[in-house]
């Protein structure tokens, strides 16, 4: 029996979310705020032991290292200053020493992955390949597409009025949708394959414990009666 | 109201119930459908067959229990993919993770695979877990630069890393030769590209889901992406090419129903919008 | 004294001084820069380990506050507390006391409540857009007409009961990702990059100050 638990509970959790779907109902709302919590609490565990082991490494191997630590701790302790009006101002220095170490490390090499290589890529490209009519078409329709779509985010308002700019702009509208057309391919792909894993969870499909589907069954039957049997005794009253 | 307007306004619950029973039906009877094979999961399985002898790879878990329903098949096809081949390529593997849940998912796969007994893996000189390293973009930056400062004691025992021979030599981004990502977000591909491909030029491969795939198009194109695993149909695919059927072999019928219903959903939404003049509406 | 130190001025200077340690030798050869760059990036991940108690204080005071006023609902914002202060409590690194992520209660929580509940939030949406593909997607236009027949070649080009019936709509997905999809993504790629630096240096001169908003003295 009790080691049935950790698999009616995961069963139990997942159904009552999944029966938002009927309507929003206490099954939901119970398991939505356990989620809340639980996401919450989690964390703490990771961070601490993170910290730990930390102090366990290098941080205890000399005296700056200790010294560094201990103030990396005190700066870590201005965290809390946000939840204090008076001293709300502490809160910023933490937050201006994240953000500025995050901004030097993407803006060092952001030009070089994301603007130079991208550029490079396109500049390389081939406008003519032997023998493959198929890729020349490609390669000379992304040759327009490109900066097409480029332009039509930079130049915006009044200065699409001219006749070239409307056909970028149309270039780039049309090359934009499919694209969007694209992403909504791969979306109905990731949100059905994670329901289908959840489902091959609740069927007790292999590697997933077979008990449960009985669990399954028996939950999602007791929900459905009474969902469906307060909404009946509510049209009644 | 016509039957077609009727179909316009139906409760939304109608088509949950659909969904529901277009899922749950190929799951629990496999209609056994075949799987063609496309180019990307070719790409990945030739890529990883062609990694050199005494290969040092960096397998990265940075996605959660979220993910897993559509990562989770492709991560333990590859490694035991990459296993496999550690003997015969004296590879040795590194998992790591940049999502604090991704050790927790490893030891899901941990609890399924026995690396030791199945692949004769010997944990430590083969093949290491570290764990989740803080920070996002600036915990890669400073793993990068001092992989034992990041990660002094591993996962699994929380012993110190000279322990273990595998890390003897592996101490920075340059003794990497391959990441393999397995991703759903932020930390992911762009960040990697930032810290470790740029910096040092250590090649990557990702597996990611699919709402990610477009995002990688123009990595794969310019040549910083090596080999793309786009999402639970290509991870079927990679295990019949690996004739090692698993969690997404046996889920892709699933796909391919839920998929046509998505396909049937459209096409008679449009047909009942433009039969009842729609188009002339809006 | 404290007037001085409430300026806005001293968190900005702090950003920029950061940033320009992590800027700086990447480009220029400077060992005592370097030595400080990589030193930082580390010390800067325990700072980042020390909020951890953030979001269980500001939690704990909205859903406190809920409780304690007795307003609709106040028993769920109740079981909210007491699970998240067990995870908390339980997930502390003291093995000796046997709490930590291999204590029991502490597995059992990540095991079978968030796990699933995790897993299930996300795959919620699959049902949202099945509906929102019957009752909304249509080809109203020449614009939503390409997001339409895109959409669905795409939707057929991941699923093996077309791909199998004819190859070829594989085919047709490949060259959406390869031309259109890729065009998009990389003008935007190229776009975003551009924005990023603007921003960045629009924060390291100060301009931008959003990240240092609250408190209520704007």
């Amino acid at each position: 029996m009790v080691d049935l638990l950790p698999i009616w509970t995961s069963v139990f959790f997942t159904l009552a979310i999944y029966s938002f779907l009927y309507k929003e109902n206490p099954w939901y709302r119970f398991a939505e705020s356990v989620y809340a919590g639980v996401s919450v609490g989690y964390g703490v565990a990771f961070d601490l032991r993170y910290l730990r082991d930390q102090w366990g490494g290098q941080w205890s191997s000399s005296g700056t290292m200790m010294l560094l630590f201990g103030i990396a701790v005190l700066i870590g302790l201005l965290w809390y200053a946000r939840f204090s009006k008076q001293y709300f101002f502490l809160y910023r220095w933490p937050l201006a020493i994240i953000v500025g170490t995050g901004i030097g490390m993407a803006l060092r090499t952001v030009i070089f992955t994301q603007f130079l290589q991208q550029i490079r890529a396109q500049a390389n490209m081939p406008l003519f390949v032997a023998g493959d009519m198929m890729q020349t078409i490609n390669n000379i329709l992304i040759a327009i597409m490109v900066p097409c779509v480029l332009l039509y985010f930079w130049f915006t308002g009044g200065t699409r009025e001219s006749a070239g700019m409307q056909i970028v702009e149309k270039i780039a509208r049309y090359t934009m949708m499919a694209g969007f057309g694209s992403a909504f391919g791969y979306t109905v792909l990731t949100r059905m394959s994670l329901l289908i894993g959840r489902s091959q969870y609740l069927l007790g499909i292999t590697p997933n414990p077979p008990e449960a589907r009985m669990a399954f069954y028996t939950i999602a039957a007791i929900m459905l009666i009474t969902l469906i049997g307060y909404d009946l005794y509510k049209g009644r009253s | 109201m016509s039957l077609l307007e009727r179909a316009q306004n139906i409760d939304r619950r109608w088509v949950y119930l659909l969904v529901w029973l277009f899922v749950l039906f190929p799951l629990l009877n496999p209609l056994g459908l075949p799987i063609p094979i496309g180019r990307d999961s070719t790409a990945w399985k030739e890529y990883i067959d062609a990694i050199p002898n005494d290969s040092v790879i960096m397998v990265s878990m940075d996605y959660g229990v979220s993910g897993m329903p559509e990562l989770y098949p492709m991560t333990v096809a590859s490694m035991k993919h990459l296993w496999s081949m550690t003997d015969a390529k004296n590879l040795k593997i590194v998992v790591i993770a940049f999502w604090n849940q991704g050790p927790l998912v490893f030891d899901t796969l941990l609890s399924q695979v026995d690396p030791e007994a199945d692949y004769g893996m010997v944990y430590g000189e083969d093949w290491i877990e570290l764990g989740w390293i803080p920070g996002g973009e600036t915990g890669m930056a400073a793993f990068a630069n001092d992989i034992w400062a990041q990660k002094p004691n591993d996962y699994l025992y929380s012993r110190p890393l000279d322990e273990y021979p595998i890390m003897e030599n592996i101490r920075v981004a340059e003794d990497v030769d391959l990441v393999v990502s397995f991703e759903t977000g932020t930390p992911g591909l762009p960040e990697w590209l930032r810290q470790w491909n740029d910096p040092y030029g250590v090649p990557f491969i990702v597996g990611c889901i699919g709402v990610s795939v477009p995002g990688m198009a123009p990595y794969l194109s310019s040549g910083q992406l090596s080999a793309l695993m786009p999402g639970l149909t290509a991870s079927a695919e990679y295990e019949v090419l690996l004739n090692r059927p698993g969690l997404a072999v046996a889920g892709v019928d699933a796909v391919s129903m839920s998929h046509l219903l998505v396909f049937i959903l459209v096409v008679v939404g449009n047909i009942a919008f433009f039969a009842t003049g729609g188009s002339r509406r809006s | 004294m404290s007037d001085t130190l409430r300026r806005i001025e001293i968190p900005i200077i702090i950003t920029a001084i950061c940033t320009l340690i992590q800027v700086i030798p990447y480009y220029i050869e400077i060992e005592v820069l370097d030595n400080t760059a990589a030193t930082l990036q580390q010390w800067v991940l325990l700072i980042v380990s020390m909020a951890t108690f953030i979001g269980v204080i500001s939690i704990g005071m909205v859903h406190g506050k809920r409780v304690q006023r007795q307003s609709e609902g106040w028993y769920f914002s109740g079981i909210l507390l007491i699970v998240m202060v067990v995870m908390a409590l339980t997930g502390l690194p003291l093995e000796s006391m046997g709490l930590g992520t291999k204590n029991p209660v502490y597995d059992f929580l990540f095991t079978n409540v968030q796990t699933p509940l995790g897993g299930t939030m996300y795959s919620i949406l699959a049902f949202f857009i099945a509906s929102a593909a019957y009752r909304a997607f249509r080809a109203r236009n020449i614009e939503a007409s390409i997001v339409l027949i895109a959409g669905i070649f795409m939707v057929m080009s991941n699923a093996p009961i077309f791909t199998s019936m004819f190859e070829g709509f594989k085919g047709i997905g490949n060259w959406i990702f390869d031309v259109p999809n890729a065009s998009t993504m990389r003008a935007v790629t190229i776009g975003a990059a551009l924005g990023a630096i603007a921003l960045a240096v629009r924060t390291l001169m100060g301009i931008e100050r959003g990240y240092l908003r609250g408190g209520g003295e704007d």
